[in-house]
């Protein structure tokens, strides 16, 4: 399957997916004023790598904002995860820093809400 | 205490909101400088001048970056003058840019010693009362005599902002302490060259009311006073100012959360402003006994008033762990997955606010209403 990549921009995140070098990650900012448009290519992605993933995926979320539009599609990326999870082993991770009890917070709710292994992890600055 | 400082603020909100015409606009901020923030708060001006001018207009925009850095580097100089003084907090210094129509305003506020006055007062009135050619002549002379003793001591930074402006510069000492004087300087751009125009139309942007607005930021103790256009680009730009501004990274992270998420709000629901350089809005940071203070106000259709209104009562109207539970329904509630009807956004201001949401309404014409909303937070030291 084709990577997808995206640089970060001041308002969006960086996002890696390379299957071949088992490389998940969004990571940085993610503000955007349009999450709808923004997410949308990343769910498609997403959507179509469940259909054959790899034996196991390792997903890392490493975020320093995320507004509440983006947090919306966030949830339905970790849930398209719940779908891989059915053909592959699938894990989590969520980053925080030490400091950010926000980040945390919103990392332990998805936890809750979704069934696939959810690591919280916390990086000291 | 605090309750009282952020209603005086919907007081002065609207008034302040109304002096502004769409396309214009003012910032304020007042505060310790350094280079960090000097340029952050650059950015933040020049890319809305930008939105507002034409290309053509290049030079123009040119002039006035020249002149804002001229004025910044000023408050940093005065600033390291009375370096490791308290008098510097308690008197912080201030930066203001307006647009008002065709015209610039370049205001810059900072303490200096008394002995310094005199000194600094007639290096003024000289510049003051040189023609535009001998303006130039006396700037070569100083350059070439080398006569630079210490930081711009000769005056050569004011001769510059009176150079590029055409303008005379217009100044004002406050006396504050047998130590201290509070010096007032104001640049007036005009966007078209005319030359020597001192006098200014708009009453909202002369020295005087700057001062007066300067009064008002001292007593709520408002950090960052933004008037005029919002949009995703100068969201950002504020966003970096708090950041470099505050020194507390647990409130930083919270209060920035709770910033894009109102900004945000403002520029989704707001009414946009003529040519679409963004929604209009007004948004005040203050800190008062040991709180941040976010307060925003916007037009919005007569209509919207309901709707914003239970939707506020509600999330005020719960505990936090109910409102934590009504988060993950709405989270996962995907029939609508527009985080704007769901109300996600007043959820997550709910849950990061110390205090319930603070709102009202202010009736402007049969259509339409001043909307202001109010968010708390903690500062934690950390």
């Amino acid at each position: 399957m084709e990577k997808f990549f995206r640089e970060e921009t001041e308002d969006s995140p960086e996002i890696i997916f390379d299957p071949e070098g088992g490389v998940f990650k969004i990571s940085k900012i993610s503000v955007p004023e349009n999450a709808l448009d923004f997410y949308k290519p990343v769910l498609d992605w997403i959507k179509q790598y469940a259909e054959e993933p790899n034996v196991q995926t390792q997903f890392d979320f490493d975020l320093e904002y995320v507004n509440t539009a983006s947090s919306k599609q966030i949830i339905q990326i970790i849930l398209l995860l719940q779908k891989v999870a059915e053909k592959g082993d699938v894990k989590v991770r969520w980053y925080y820093e030490s400091i950010d009890e926000d980040m945390r917070t919103l990392g332990a709710r998805y936890k809750k809400l979704v069934n696939v292994p959810f690591e919280l992890v916390e990086i000291d600055e | 205490m605090a309750q009282e400082s952020g209603q005086n603020l919907f007081e002065i909100a609207y008034p302040l909101f109304q002096r502004i015409n769409d396309n214009d606009f003012e910032y304020v901020y007042r505060g310790y400088f350094d280079h960090s923030i000097t340029k952050k708060i650059l950015y933040l001006a020049d890319t809305s001048i930008a939105k507002v001018t034409h290309q053509a207009q290049a030079t123009l925009q040119k002039r006035i970056y020249y002149i804002m850095v001229e004025g910044l580097q000023n408050i940093t100089h005065h600033q390291e003058e009375i370096a490791n003084d308290k008098e510097f907090e308690e008197y912080p210094g201030i930066f203001a840019i307006q647009k008002n129509g065709d015209k610039y305003f370049i205001s810059t506020g900072n303490i200096v010693a008394n002995d310094k006055i005199d000194s600094l007062k007639s290096k003024l009135d000289v510049i003051n009362s040189l023609s535009p050619e001998e303006l130039k002549k006396f700037h070569r002379e100083i350059l070439s005599n080398g006569n630079i003793s210490d930081k711009g001591g000769a005056g050569l930074g004011l001769i510059e902002m009176s150079r590029k402006s055409g303008n005379k510069l217009l100044y004002s000492f406050e006396h504050l302490n047998d130590q201290y004087t509070y010096f007032y300087l104001q640049t007036l751009i005009p966007t078209d060259s005319t030359y020597g125009d001192v006098n200014c139309n708009g009453k909202h942007s002369s020295l005087e009311s700057v001062k007066e607005l300067h009064q008002q930021m001292n007593t709520e103790n408002i950090l960052l006073y933004f008037n005029g256009f919002f949009n995703q680009e100068n969201l950002l730009s504020l966003l970096a100012i708090i950041k470099s501004r505050m020194n507390m990274p647990l409130t930083t992270i919270k209060i920035s959360n709770v910033m894009v998420e109102m900004l945000q709000n403002i520029i989704k629901h707001g009414i946009r402003t003529a040519d679409s350089a963004g929604t209009s809005g007004v948004f005040f940071l203050g800190q008062k006994d040991n709180e941040t203070i976010l307060t925003s106000g916007n037009i919005i259709p007569n209509e919207a008033k309901q709707v914003i209104t239970d939707r506020l009562e509600f999330v005020n109207g719960m505990s936090k762990d109910e409102l934590s539970d009504y988060y993950d329904d709405i989270l996962l509630d995907f029939d609508t997955a527009d985080a704007k009807k769901t109300g996600l956004g007043f959820s997550d201001l709910r849950i990061k606010s110390d205090r319930p949401l603070k709102y009202e309404f202010q009736p402007i014409n049969d259509k339409e209403q001043f909307y202001l909303l109010q968010t708390t937070v903690k500062n934690k030291k950390k």
